[in-house]
């Protein structure tokens, strides 16, 4: 590109032209490569391309550490020569954890948990960004209000306060007072949703689980970006409102779909703050349960501590080994959807 | 397209269209709250029920019943003032989390600002680069976020001997503030420059793992802007640095607007946050400590929305719209 606006400039003028090609080949090459212009662009690239393997190793190394390490037996830890190799290597602290923890059980109900809640968080959002991005009614603005603000508040604020709700949830005393009249001798006029699916997936479906205001206010930027001549045209050939988001709109947002469910999928996938708030020890076994020193396992050794760190930074690799699979595979539509997304609006 | 065809109907059917116009423009407003329901019946049914709650509970003490229930008795300001005297802790880690917030945005928002012009040039390996980059967003969360919290293993791998929280953290830093200040030592700049630049170099972990939302943010922001423009620069003669700053920089500006207030939110919600987690160990602590931790949240949400307002302010002065149409 540069080159050819460079010729573009001489064959405005024919002299120059001339002059330009009685320069011989070498000497033009000379001319191109000892400019300060190219040294300056070469130094860039090497700088660049040292920049970005150094910042690429600086994310990957903590994987090199907690791989390395977890191949370690329990005397390579006390072996102060023993670096990223072990010298013993074992495959023992995988094994512990898979059977001691429940692996298996663990990922079977995270993953469907984590499918679940994605799916239905990614169709809501969708179809709230729709509302806001492409309707005029009174309170939109209102309601676009409230989005950014369960995007602002933190959800450490209404910890206590969400656990009560889903512990003794009512929906403005209308339980309890049907508890009165058909159950009066019940004790709890209430449901306790603590231990079941039901807290997350009545949050997902409301448009109001992690990070989902994000969510919403991206399809609301996407869809600004779908020209309103798509809709017009549907209308007039007889679709409906619906009929046309369905059929006509939402084929078109499937990769910024793909998107935010790799968005909700491994960031429910990783959670460990509802997991927490909402399932206690008596419920369903899930991943963030996985990290902890199974109870057989032998770990007195001088290098206690270090031990125990590498035995849960084990059991975190194989909480994002499935998480990096499917990340392999959707990578690439992944950064595509985020570049088409529109954020920019 | 013939102009005189077109026209010729359309005065006619001006007072059908124009109704019909106005029913679909109801129609669709009623379509739009339809659309919008599952978040308004959310709201109505939970989430507001809950805001208020958490605010009666920070105004009250909490105890359960033996019947399985909860009882709350009103108690005033007492548990705001409990948070911000009794407990001397939390004051303390309050400005210095605020304090390193205020240092950590604009940090975050110039490296994700540069790495995201440094990825939207072409070379080698491209997508290789913006797929590694982009890993964090995904695993650096949760669980991975909360284990990295204090990491035995990368102090023994990079040091040698089991990091016993003394002396050995020099071992660990890329570079330490004593290198930088002789190096910098002829020149005019405080001693507080030389320390900020000595931080964010030291804590380049955390930043990168921090700004790949914000990456995309800008990366998405760049491909956005026509590059005839960029072209017209070229031959105009004007320089990288030129362009940068008057062309990129002004149509970048209000990406970077939404990159800091996505920072400040995203570093003030996020688990590693020690405000965060010291709340969350004042929440597991005891009964008592539920309504305490639930006051500290609310008093820690009121400064931040005083900081982004802050931040709004400052950064919208220079944010440069692009009319559109």
């Amino acid at each position: 590109m540069n080159n050819q606006t460079a010729k573009k400039t001489y064959t405005h003028n024919a002299d120059q032209l001339k002059e330009y090609k009685k320069i011989g080949f070498w000497t033009r090459l000379r001319l191109r490569v000892f400019s300060v212009n190219f040294l300056v662009q070469v130094i860039w690239k090497i700088f660049r391309f040292v920049l970005l393997i150094g910042i690429s190793y600086i994310i990957i190394y903590p994987f090199f550490t907690k791989i390395s390490s977890s191949f370690f037996s329990a005397t390579d830890f006390v072996d102060t020569t023993v670096k990223l190799i072990p010298k013993n290597p074992t495959l023992d602290t995988y094994k512990y954890i898979i059977i001691d923890n429940d692996y298996f059980e663990r990922l079977f109900n995270t993953a469907w948990l984590s499918v679940l809640t994605a799916l239905i968080q990614t169709m809501i959002t969708a179809i709230i960004g729709y509302g806001l991005a492409k309707f005029k009614f009174k309170g939109r603005g209102l309601i676009f209000a409230l989005v950014v603000l369960t995007m602002v508040i933190p959800q450490r604020t209404l910890m206590a306060s969400m656990f009560m709700k889903f512990r003794y949830f009512d929906f403005y005393g209308i339980i309890g007072l049907f508890n009165q009249i058909f159950n009066p001798q019940n004790q709890e006029p209430w449901i306790d949703m603590i231990n079941t699916h039901w807290p997350l997936l009545l949050l997902s479906l409301t448009g109001l689980g992690f990070k989902n205001g994000l969510y919403i206010f991206i399809f609301r930027q996407f869809y600004k970006g779908v020209p309103d001549e798509l809709e017009e045209a549907a209308y007039v050939d007889g679709s409906g409102i619906f009929k046309t988001y369905f059929r006509i709109i939402l084929p078109l947002t499937i990769p910024m779909m793909v998107t935010i469910f790799m968005f909700a999928f491994s960031w429910q996938w990783t959670d460990t703050f509802y997991s927490s708030l909402f399932y206690t020890a008596a419920g369903p076994k899930l991943l963030p349960g996985l990290i902890e020193v199974p109870s057989t396992m032998n770990t007195e050794t001088v290098a206690k501590e270090l031990y125990e760190s590498a035995i849960k930074n084990t059991a975190g690799l194989l909480v994002i080994l499935p998480l990096f699979i499917v990340f392999l595979f959707a990578q690439n539509a992944l950064v595509e959807g985020i570049e088409r997304s529109g954020i920019v609006g | 397209m013939n102009n005189a065809a077109t026209n010729a109907p359309k005065a006619v059917m001006t007072q059908p269209t124009k109704k019909r116009k106005a029913a679909l423009d109801s129609k669709k407003a009623r379509a739009g709250w339809f659309f919008v329901l599952p978040f308004v019946v959310g709201m109505i049914a939970i989430y507001i029920p809950i805001i208020f709650d958490s605010i009666k509970i920070s105004f009250n003490s909490l105890s359960i019943t033996a019947g399985g229930g909860y009882k709350l008795t009103f108690v005033g300001w007492e548990n705001y003032s409990d948070a911000l005297f009794s407990d001397t802790e939390f004051a303390r880690i309050l400005t210095e989390s605020i304090k390193q917030l205020v240092l950590d945005v604009p940090a975050i928002v110039i490296f994700a600002l540069f790495m995201a012009i440094v990825l939207n040039q072409k070379m080698i390996g491209r997508a290789v680069f913006r797929a590694i980059f982009f890993v964090p967003v995904i695993i650096s969360t949760g669980i991975i976020d909360s284990l990295d919290q204090d990491n035995a293993i990368y102090s023994y791998m990079s040091s040698g001997s089991i990091d016993t929280g003394g002396n050995t953290s020099s071992a660990t830093e890329i570079i330490s503030a004593m290198d930088v200040s002789q190096l910098l030592g002829n020149m005019v700049v405080g001693t507080e420059l030389v320390e900020y630049v000595v931080s964010i170099v030291n804590g380049i972990f955390n930043i990168v793992n921090r700004s790949g939302v914000q990456m995309l943010v800008f990366l998405a922001g760049l491909q956005s802007i026509n590059p005839s423009i960029y072209e017209s620069c070229k031959i105009e003669g004007a320089t990288p640095w030129e362009t940068f700053w008057k062309i990129t920089f002004p149509m970048i500006s209000p990406m970077i607007l939404v990159n800091a207030v996505y920072t400040v939110i995203d570093s003030f919600t996020s688990e590693s946050n020690q405000v965060m987690s010291y709340i969350n160990n004042v929440y597991l602590t005891a009964s008592g400590g539920r309504v305490l931790s639930t006051a500290m949240s609310w008093i820690y949400f009121m400064l931040v929305i005083l900081l982004l307002g802050l931040v709004a302010l400052i950064f919208s002065s220079f944010v440069f719209y692009q009319r559109k149409d």
